[in-house]
């Protein structure tokens, strides 16, 4: 799992919504910097470590949450939710079959059909869910989330 | 499980002040769901403690900075908390799956069974030895095993993984660290109010 970047120039006794901005836009800017390769089902760790930074950005938000305009935030934090919830679809799969390859490997030979054919129908749900997280990882939507965000950490300086 | 909520945050004062509150009741929360999932048979919560430390190590991976040396520590305790009852969680997820595949795969052999066996007064047993999915039940059933095993392994993991963090005191440091911090930031802003430097 990528560790979370550390907040550089946090000051402890700045004010809570100056911090509100420097740490919201750094979990922001790690999100963003996660989005690529998510819906390669090869390698499960991209949609992991961006699941991991939607949860950090969505805890910051909640944590800040007295800072901001209160519909802004809402509409926001609704966004960001959506975006985790999809991540969230395509990595319970991830797991699933992760887990029954790894005892499948391990399994007698008379136990392997049924164990291979729990994985073909999580199989068949993993690329269901990819289908699904598609439009919430492309450029575009992440760029729009991106300006949602800035606009809510702007009205935090004000 | 929703997050209690925390009073008197205020965007105009101190981070610090601010966070210490925050740690304080995500730490209260984490310690209150403990006698419940300590009992094996307690999923629901074991999941809101996993829910509880996922927040409680958020908060500080950001403002950990506020509160000393103890609050690294108490981060990578939580973090190893999360990670225990995530696993534990993952069996919790499997084990539906699995008896829900065998249901399906079992209605299947069934409706299988009885269109070969259309127009005849009795079904004869040799018609479910071969039913489509026969091969599949043994593997699955294994499986079953496997991870209620492995969540009663887990789960006594987790019991002590939890009390040697009561033994070493992670938990009581952090609150005093929480303590101190929101005491001292708290002093710092009303001597300011007060307009002494």
């Amino acid at each position: 799992m990528a560790k979370a970047r550390e907040i550089e120039g946090l000051d402890p006794q700045a004010s809570y919504a100056e911090a509100a901005v420097l740490i919201v836009s750094v979990r922001a800017a790690e999100l963003a910097e996660h989005a690529e390769n998510v819906l390669d089902t090869t390698d499960i760790e991209g949609v992991h470590d961006m699941r991991v930074a939607s949860r950090r950005l969505r805890a910051a938000l909640e944590i800040f949450e007295p800072c901001f305009p209160q519909t802004d935030f809402r509409a926001t934090l609704a966004a960001v939710k959506e975006l985790a919830d999809s991540l969230g679809g395509r990595r319970d799969r991830d797991v699933t079959l992760a887990a029954l390859d790894a005892f499948a490997a391990r399994a007698a030979a008379p136990d392997r059909p049924g164990i291979a054919s729990l994985a073909k129908r999580t199989r068949d749900e993993q690329a269901k869910a990819n289908q699904d997280l598609a439009p919430c990882v492309e450029p575009e939507a992440l760029e729009a989330l991106g300006r949602r965000i800035e606009l809510l950490v702007r009205a935090a300086r004000a | 499980m929703k997050a209690r909520p925390v009073k008197k945050l205020d965007p105009t004062r101190s981070l610090a002040e601010n966070a210490a509150r925050i740690v304080g009741v995500r730490l209260g929360e984490l310690r209150s769901l403990a006698p419940q999932a300590l009992k094996p048979e307690k999923r629901t919560a074991q999941h809101d403690m996993r829910i509880a430390a996922k927040r409680l190590r958020y908060i500080l991976e950001a403002t950990e900075t506020c509160f000393g040396e103890e609050a690294p520590a108490a981060r990578r305790r939580a973090r190893d908390l999360q990670d225990i009852l995530g696993e534990l969680h993952d069996c919790d997820v499997m084990l539906p799956r699995v008896h829900e595949h065998i249901a399906r795969l079992h209605a299947e052999d069934v409706e299988a069974t009885c269109e070969v066996a259309t127009g005849a007064p009795d079904l004869d047993p040799r018609v479910a030895v071969a039913a489509p999915n026969r091969t599949h039940y043994r593997g699955l059933e294994v499986l079953t095993v496997y991870f209620e095993a492995r969540r009663k392994v887990l789960h006594r993991r987790f019991r002590e993984f939890w009390a040697e963090q009561e033994r070493k005191g992670t938990w009581d440091r952090l609150e005093r660290a929480a303590k101190a911090t929101l005491r001292d930031t708290r002093a710092r802003r009303r001597a300011l109010e007060a307009g002494v430097d």
